[in-house]
């Protein structure tokens, strides 16, 4: 026979966690008894004769046949869905070289939003609907880098100017909740969390992704391979070789479309206390997480 | 990342919308400095083998004006140029004499923007549409319209001899009647 105190740990265990979807208050909340007043008799409390008393009220916000209130003020839409709109906070290829010169970014390693977040010069505000870093043109002259970007929106000036000066450029789209973990890596690896897998983007957004020319992270290889030759064309540059650089492998290095961090899979939990990386090893985990 | 090697030929396949990818069968027999000639521009030009130069450029902006190279210019040898075919050069010359130098060196320049990269391509623009307008050939009449121009030049010398002969009636008829006539 099992003890109480077996039952008692059997149920704990299997139980889900107590919230509040599934308590009781202690005490059940009884209805209060309605109290009619004997004093609304009568008219009912509609007055007397007129359109009150017999129901042929006109709609509400109608003043007698001038233009209503509601109708009369113009509307002034300038910020109508402005929160359901994507921004990018822009950061200038001046501010990039400069970050470069200064050692604030290190060019031996792939440059990500995670680097240029890290510098603390550059901030990106999850709350106010960003959704990443935009490169701009300002300084596409005098950018004179070797490095592995990789951004959420640019244009083909940009794209020019890295590639002409041997580098690479990739853009990428994080939701906002992949977004949140690659803004401040330390704050979320803390919360020992898995890392979530990275959903693809929007209907709206999924066509500049998937183009060769905007380097989209979701577009063929083969295809940004002639878009390179075409822009060193169009710009008038001699396109490098990059098979033939030494720090090829590091140019190469893509993240998966669904990774987050260069070097962790999703699913994966990071325990900076004990220094440990933890892998889900059910089958339930990792199909959930590889799809 | 598996590597991939640049294919120009794909360049060529999917560049700008005026390109010209045919290219003329040449017999196995000729040397290849021949079927380098024979053959038409592609729209590809090699970047090496031009100079370009920058300066400051015109116009107003201030300081930045001033201080910034941002007008290009691009310059190259034309008659020993290897990727223009031979028999446009001359046309080349001919249509750009005004841009072509005593040595024979065509010169292109640009201060359009305010960006240098913006106005390279600009210049390489101009070069690829001077080159395309040198190697444009003049459209031959089709058989229909021979046909029509000969048909409508048949029309007006057949209306120009009538005309001719109604004028000559028309003095003679003017003259002293003679014996027999009305």
């Amino acid at each position: 026979m099992a003890s109480t105190r077996d039952t008692a740990q059997r149920l704990i265990r299997s139980l889900p966690r107590v919230a509040l979807h599934n308590i009781k208050s202690v005490q059940p909340k009884t209805r209060k008894k309605v109290r009619r007043s004997f004093a609304k008799g009568k008219t009912h409390g509609r007055g007397h004769k007129g359109q009150g008393q017999h129901m042929t009220l006109p709609r509400l916000g109608f003043e007698g046949g001038n233009t209503p209130f509601y109708l009369m003020i113009p509307k002034e839409p300038y910020y109508q869905n402005h929160h359901l709109r994507r921004q990018y906070p822009p950061l200038t290829m001046l501010s990039l070289q400069r970050f470069i010169d200064l050692g604030r970014v290190d060019t031996s390693i792939p440059i990500d939003l995670t680097q240029l977040c890290n510098t603390g010069l550059f901030n990106v505000n999850i709350d106010r609907k960003h959704f990443g870093v935009n490169l701009t043109e300002e300084g596409a002259d005098i950018f004179a880098a070797k490095i592995n970007l990789e951004v959420q929106w640019t244009t083909e000036l940009v794209i020019a100017a890295v590639e002409r000066n041997g580098g690479t450029v990739t853009t990428r789209y994080y939701d906002p909740k992949s977004l949140r973990a690659l803004i401040d890596p330390l704050h979320f690896f803390k919360r020992s969390t898995a890392i979530p897998r990275c959903r693809l983007p929007p209907q709206d957004a999924l066509e500049y992704y998937s183009s060769a020319s905007n380097r989209g992270y979701l577009a063929k290889e083969e295809d940004i391979e002639v878009e390179r030759q075409r822009l060193a064309q169009k710009y008038g540059y001699v396109l490098p070789d990059l098979h033939a650089d030494p720090g090829s492998t590091m140019l190469k290095m893509r993240k998966d479309p669904g990774q987050l961090f260069y070097g962790l899979e999703p699913g994966w939990v990071v325990n900076l206390k004990d220094r440990l990386v933890l892998k889900p090893k059910s089958p339930e985990h990792l199909e959930f997480y590889a799809s | 990342m598996q590597t991939i090697a640049p294919n120009l030929s794909a360049f060529a396949a999917s560049s700008s919308t005026t390109c010209k990818v045919r290219q003329k069968s040449t017999d196995a027999a000729e040397p290849k400095e021949e079927a380098q000639t024979t053959q038409q521009f592609s729209g590809h030009i090699p970047v090496e083998e031009l100079e370009f130069s920058y300066s400051r450029s015109s116009g107003p902006g201030g300081q930045n004006v001033n201080k910034v190279s941002t007008k290009v210019e691009v310059r190259f040898h034309v008659p020993s140029a290897s990727w223009i075919p031979q028999d446009i050069k001359s046309k080349l010359i001919e249509l750009e004499h005004n841009r072509v130098t005593k040595e024979g060196y065509l010169v292109l320049t640009s201060d359009k923007t305010r960006k240098q990269m913006l106005n390279q391509a600009d210049v390489m623009d101009k070069l690829r549409s001077i080159v395309f307008k040198a190697a444009a050939k003049p459209r031959g009449l089709t058989d229909q319209e021979i046909q029509l121009r000969d048909k409508r030049l048949a029309k007006s010398k057949e209306e120009t001899l009538r005309e001719k002969r109604q004028r000559s009636m028309k003095k003679q008829s003017r003259g002293s009647p003679s014996v027999g006539s009305v």
